[in-house]
This record gives C-alpha cells, sequence and structure tokens, in this order.
C-alpha cells in the first residue's frame, strides 16, 4: 500500500547506440513511452546540432502538410483520422514520402492557381453585368447622347440629371463606373466631393444580392456607382479615389447598343466560365480526396520523426566507438522492457537474418 | 497626496498591462543574441529565432530566406499585437495609442508623396509602409498638390488633422517641401502628444514626459545636423524644432545658430544630460555615430519605463523596445547575408 504513494525508483542509464541502428531503436523506444533524455549538449545552439538538416527536412513535409490539410478543409472535404496512430517510417521510405508529397504540393498549387483565376474573372463579369444592369436605370432618358456632344439634348422631367439649367461646356462629360464595398460608400462620397468640389454628380445603389468580394474572398453588399464628370482632370482625381477606395471599375458603354452587345457577350462568357469552373473544381476534389485519405496517418509520421531527431539531437557522439551516447532517465522496473525495444529497433534495422551486439546499458542509481 | 493611480488603473487597463509585461519578458536576451551572432547563414538565423518567443513565423516562406521577408514577418507580429491591444483598449488608453499610430502615419503619408514625385505605383509604395500607421484614406495621398490640398481633402477626417495648423500653405509639394511638411507635421504631433501625457497627470506624466522630452531635443539635434551644408536657413530651421523638450527657449535659439558640429557640441555641454552622450560618439571611423548614442539612451529610458506600475508608458516603451529589436535582427541578418561580419556586433543590446 505504501508503495502507491511514493515515487517509483528511478535510474539513469547510459545507451550505446550504433549510428545505424539509432533511429530504429529510438522509434521504438518512443512507442513504449519509458524513458526521458538528457539534453548532453547544452552548450551547442540548435543549429549547430548534429541531425539540423533532417529536422529541416521534417519541417519542410510539416509545412507541405499543413497546407494539403489547410485545403483540404476549405474544400470541405471530411479527413478520415484514424484509430491506430502508425509508427515513425523507416528511413528508406522517407524519401519516397518527401517526393510524393513534393510532387502533389506542385500539383495542387496550380490547380488552385487557375480555379482562382477562372473565380476571380468569373466575378468581375458577373458585377459588370450586375452594373450594366443597374446603371441603366440611373440614367432615364429617350436618346443616349454622346461625350463629345457640344450641346446636351433635352431630357424627360423625372431624369436624375438636370441638363437644362446646364450652360454649354466644351468640356468632355465623361462617366466612371463600378461596385465599391457597402462599408466605404459614405467616406468615397465624401472625399469626392472634398476633392472634386462638385464637379461630379455621383448616383448610386444598393445590390440587391451580396456578391463575394474576390479579393478577400467574404461575401459582401455591394453598390453600384456612377460618376459623371466634367473636365480631364478632375476625370484622373475621381479614377485615383476609386483606386484608394479598391472600387471595381468597368468600362461604361456609351450607347444603348454597345450596351446590349455587351451583355450579350458577357452572357455567353459567363455561360462558358461556368462550365470549366465546374471542371476544374471536379479534378481539384478528386486530387483533394485522394490525397486525404493518407494525409492523417503521413502528419503523425512526420512528427514522430522529428521528435526522434530532436532526441537524437540530445545525444552525444562518441568518434572512437563511432556511436551516439544517450543519458536516459528510466523506472527500475521497466528495465527489462527498455532492453527489449533496444533489441526491436535493431532487428528492424538489420532485417531477420543480421546479427545484433546489444551493449548492455549501465547503471548508475541515482 | 493621493495620486489614486494604484486604485483604479486595474479595473481598465490591468488586463492590457499584465499581457504587456507578458510580451516584455520574451523580448530576446543577451545570450540569444550571441547566438545569432554566431549563424552562418539566414536559415541558421530562423532556426534559433523557432525557439523564442518568435516560433514559427517564418514556417510558410518558401525559400529561398531574405532579410525583407524576415522583416516584413517580423512587423507583422508586432502589428498584430499592437492591434490586439489596442482593440481591447478603453479611453485614454485608446486615445494614447491612437497618438502613438500618428508618428507612422505621418512617415507613410510622406512615403507616399515621395513616391508619387518620382512617379512610382501607389502599390509598389504600399508595400514599404508601416503597417502600424495605415489608414483607408492613405492611398489618395498622391492626389494633393499642396498641403493645403492635402489637409482638406484627405486627411481632414484622420487623427492627423490637427496637426496641419502650422503647415497650411499654398506652396506645391516639392522635395524639400515635402521634408519640411514632415518635420512640421511631427513637431506639432509630439507637442500634442507631450500635451495629452502631462494633461493626464499622474504616473503616466512621470515616465512619459522625460521620454517625450528627450524624443524632441533628439530631433532638434538631427535636423540641426542634417541642416548643415544645406540650404534650409537658420530661421527656418528653427521653426522646426519641437518645443517641448529641455532644450526650449534657450538651447533651440543657440541650436538654431550653431554651423556646425563642435558649435552643437557645445550647446549641448550645457545640459547635464546630454554631455556624457556627446562626449561618448566617436570621432567619424571607429566609434559610435551621435544616432546609435540617441538610440542606446532611448533603450535605456524604455527600460526602465518597466520599473514602475500604473501607467500607458509601459505600452510605448514596449512598442520602441520591440522596434529596437527588429532593427537589430535585421542589422545581424543583413551582415550574414552579405558575409560582411566586421561590425556585427554594433546591435544595440536591450536587456
Amino acid at each position: 500500500m505504501g508503495s502507491l504513494f511514493r515515487s517509483e525508483a528511478m535510474c539513469l542509464a547510459q545507451l550505446f547506440l550504433q549510428s545505424g541502428t539509432a533511429y530504429e531503436c529510438l522509434s521504438a523506444l518512443g512507442e513504449k513511452g519509458l524513458v526521458q533524455f538528457r539534453d548532453l549538449n547544452q552548450n551547442v545552439s540548435s543549429f549547430q546540432r548534429k541531425f539540423v538538416g533532417e529536422v529541416k527536412r521534417c519541417e519542410e513535409l510539416e509545412r507541405i502538410l499543413a497546407y494539403l490539410v489547410q485545403e483540404i478543409n476549405r474544400a470541405d472535404i471530411p479527413l478520415p483520422e484514424g484509430e491506430t496512430s502508425p509508427p515513425a517510417p523507416p528511413l528508406k521510405q522517407v524519401l519516397e514520402m518527401q517526393e510524393q508529397l513534393q510532387k502533389l504540393e506542385v500539383e495542387l498549387r496550380e490547380v488552385t492557381k487557375n480555379k482562382e483565376k477562372l473565380r476571380k474573372n468569373l466575378l468581375e463579369l458577373i458585377e459588370y453585368t450586375h452594373m450594366l444592369r443597374v446603371t441603366k436605370t440611373f440614367l432615364k432618358r429617350n436618346v443616349e447622347f454622346e461625350p463629345t456632344y457640344e450641346e446636351f439634348p433635352p431630357l424627360e422631367n423625372d431624369s436624375l440629371l438636370d441638363y437644362s439649367c446646364m450652360q454649354r461646356l466644351g468640356a468632355k462629360l465623361g462617366f466612371v463606373s463600378g461596385l465599391i464595398n457597402q462599408g466605404k460608400v459614405e467616406a468615397f462620397e465624401k472625399m469626392l466631393w472634398r476633392v472634386c468640389k462638385g464637379y461630379t454628380i455621383v448616383t448610386y445603389a444598393e445590390l440587391d444580392e451580396p456578391l463575394e468580394d474576390p479579393e478577400t474572398g467574404e461575401v459582401i453588399k455591394w453598390y453600384v456607382f456612377l460618376i459623371s464628370f466634367w473636365g480631364e482632370q478632375i476625370g484622373h482625381k475621381v479614377k485615383k479615389i476609386c483606386d484608394c477606395y479598391h472600387c471595381h471599375v468597368y468600362p461604361y458603354p456609351n450607347t444603348a447598343e454597345e450596351r446590349k452587345e455587351i451583355q450579350e457577350g458577357l452572357n455567353t462568357r459567363i455561360q462558358d466560365l461556368y462550365t470549366v469552373l465546374h471542371k476544374t473544381e471536379d479534378y481539384l476534389r478528386q486530387v483533394l480526396c485522394k490525397a486525404a485519405e493518407s494525409v492523417y496517418s503521413h502528419v503523425i509520421q512526420v512528427k514522430k520523426m522529428k521528435a526522434i531527431y530532436h532526441m537524437l539531437n540530445m545525444c552525444s557522439f562518441d568518434v572512437t566507438n563511432k556511436c551516439l551516447i544517450a543519458e536516459v532517465w528510466c523506472p527500475e522496473a521497466d528495465l527489462h522492457e527498455l532492453r527489449r525495444a533496444l533489441e526491436e529497433g535493431s532487428v528492424r534495422w538489420l532485417g531477420p537474418d543480421g546479427r545484433l551486439e546489444l551493449l548492455d546499458p549501465q547503471k548508475e542509481r541515482e | 497626496m493621493l495620486e489614486g493611480a494604484e486604485l483604479y488603473f486595474n479595473v481598465d487597463h490591468g488586463y492590457l498591462e499584465g499581457l504587456v509585461r507578458g510580451c516584455k519578458a520574451s523580448l530576446l536576451t543577451q545570450q540569444d543574441y550571441i547566438n545569432l551572432v554566431q549563424c552562418e547563414t539566414l536559415e541558421d538565423v530562423k532556426i534559433h529565432l523557432q525557439t523564442t518567443d518568435y516560433g514559427n513565423f517564418l514556417a510558410n516562406q518558401t525559400n529561398p530566406l531574405t532579410v525583407s521577408k524576415i522583416d516584413t514577418e517580423m512587423r507583422k507580429k508586432l502589428c498584430r499585437e499592437f492591434e490586439y491591444f489596442r482593440n481591447h483598449s478603453l479611453e485614454p488608453l485608446s486615445t494614447f495609442f491612437t497618438y502613438m499610430t500618428c508618428s507612422y502615419m505621418i512617415d507613410n503619408v510622406i512615403l507616399l508623396m515621395n513616391g508619387a514625385l518620382q512617379k512610382k505605383s501607389v502599390k509598389e509604395i504600399l508595400v514599404k509602409c508601416h503597417p502600424l500607421g495605415r489608414f483607408t484614406e492613405m492611398e489618395a495621398v498622391n492626389i494633393a498638390e499642396t498641403p493645403s490640398d492635402l489637409f482638406n481633402a484627405v486627411l481632414v477626417e484622420t487623427p492627423l488633422a490637427p496637426f496641419f495648423q502650422d503647415c497650411m500653405s499654398e506652396n506645391t509639394l516639392d522635395e524639400l517641401n515635402i521634408e519640411l511638411l514632415r518635420n512640421k507635421l511631427y513637431k506639432s504631433y509630439l507637442e500634442a502628444f507631450y500635451k495629452f501625457c502631462k494633461n493626464h497627470g499622474d504616473v503616466t506624466a512621470e515616465i512619459m514626459c522625460p521620454i517625450l522630452e528627450f524624443e524632441a531635443d533628439r530631433r532638434a539635434f538631427i535636423i540641426t545636423l542634417n541642416s548643415f551644408g544645406t540650404e534650409l536657413s537658420k530661421d527656418d530651421r528653427e521653426t522646426l524644432y519641437p518645443t517641448c523638450g529641455k532644450l526650449y527657449p534657450e538651447g533651440l535659439r543657440l541650436l538654431a545658430q550653431a554651423e556646425d558640429f563642435d558649435q552643437m557640441r557645445r550647446v549641448a555641454d550645457h545640459y547635464g544630460v546630454y554631455k556624457p552622450l556627446f562626449e561618448a560618439v566617436g570621432d567619424g571611423n571607429g566609434g559610435k555615430t551621435l544616432e546609435d548614442v540617441f538610440y542606446e539612451r532611448e533603450v535605456q529610458m524604455n527600460v526602465l519605463a518597466f520599473n514602475r506600475q500604473f501607467h500607458y508608458g509601459v505600452f510605448y516603451a514596449y512598442t520602441k523596445l520591440k522596434e529596437q529589436e527588429m532593427r537589430n535582427i535585421v542589422w545581424i541578418a543583413e551582415c550574414i547575408s552579405q558575409r560582411h561580419r566586421t561590425k556585427i556586433n554594433s546591435y544595440i543590446p536591450i536587456l
């Protein structure tokens, strides 16, 4: 009964690991979870240790796997989590795994890039159609005028732009139209007023359906705006302000025929894009599904591999005997387990025919 | 007299003060710097920084690693921390944070205007802007032709608006005028910040006012130093000096008349604080420059700010110390990447 409240008797053991078998032995020890390693290289900084290159390789693999997991989660594909955790991979498999993962990453990045480009294109076209539709209602008039007119034709009474009291201006009337984020509309309008001092007329209307912002990916509400201005200089300033507020500007059609033409062209292009986008998304999903099968076990394997190399970094290298010396704390009761784990590890490295020489772990009671 | 800060400071700001002290405890130590100096490549620097509070901040960077990538990531990290503090703050700490960001905003505005003068695209310059000084109207800065334009059109609703009082003029913005604008804005900003801290009173005033006084005097010295040999007249120079420092008013008047480094040194000798600083300046080739000496003194004052509790100076001091640390790391990284290791130890040690 008394032993339940006392700590286990521990002993400090010194392990001599042959450089070849060290990895496998540590893998076996790790699976058992028996020992704690002492850091024999405390004076050495982390980037000067022996196995730094291998740790870097593991980190590279971790980076690729993190990217894969992120993409899989983004596509809402379920990630199967296995029941048992696989052991660290033997060194021969590591190279193969690395190549496989690197190839997968390159392919995935390319396909994702293409998909993003297509999606952005599609969003732009959709925005353009909305803009054309909405701005049609801004200027109600019988005749579309051309910007080079010196004299503006008389218009109906209920148009939003009242030209009847305007003098003949030699300046060209220009239009800038596009979409702007809902949150920025007020500030945008204020700045336009301050900079252009009334030489512009702004009309805007809210779009009913929220659209996705191609840059950030979030679905927000947009306002369609139309700015009419007089003069080249003002035009430049208006364009700069539009850039500042990240508006999506689209060319404004001059005549009704142009507008109809553009709209038809846009519709066909949108249909085409939809089909291509669907095909790309299907292919991407296929690739990700295949990757998702083995990603979970890869993640665990790489983690274990990295942990093994961290422990190996703590061992000191004995040049005369060409072996690694490790100092571990182990409960006395488990010493035979320790031996067995070391035997297992050596056997795995040497194969079933190999002979092994197990150096006795020296015991020091502490 | 019962100041009372100890009684009510923690209600509103205790959480953030605790947080910032935790952040300060994870600044790089002397041991870290010794390790960094021993690195052979930038990869080694990355591996060592993983063991510090920076952690895996460079994990998603593809090869090859460059100094500018390291700098951008460090800056992003500082910005995240600062934004967290700012978003969780209450008044008057929020105003304090706004004052802190104003100096970065001024730098960004000047950067954008210089870029517009040199006909560079806005996007190119946006990358170089400091993230702490970012504000929405920033990109429209290049529309303005004159300072009054700039104020009326773009900056009137930003926190920079009150600093424009002395700067309204109709001169077009060319290179010289942009520098003058920068210095005038900074002078108004510093004086406003100083007044804010002084009016707040309490421990904050006791800590922040000496720091800001030093900043003002340092500014005056640097402006004088940079104006030797330029066409800036002495009267113009005097208008650029911030008046909230120890040098005001006699020192500033004497400084305005100075014509070379020795005369400047003689002015500094009148002040007990600045005499030893100028004596520590080396003579050209081997020793420290005046800027180095000023940086050291700034670091000293910022570290001392943490010895008192219940004031806002800890946030200012932490940000400045973190920036100094970033400058140190970038210096060391540059020396490593250019394989020019002779001056690698010229960073400013912090702790």
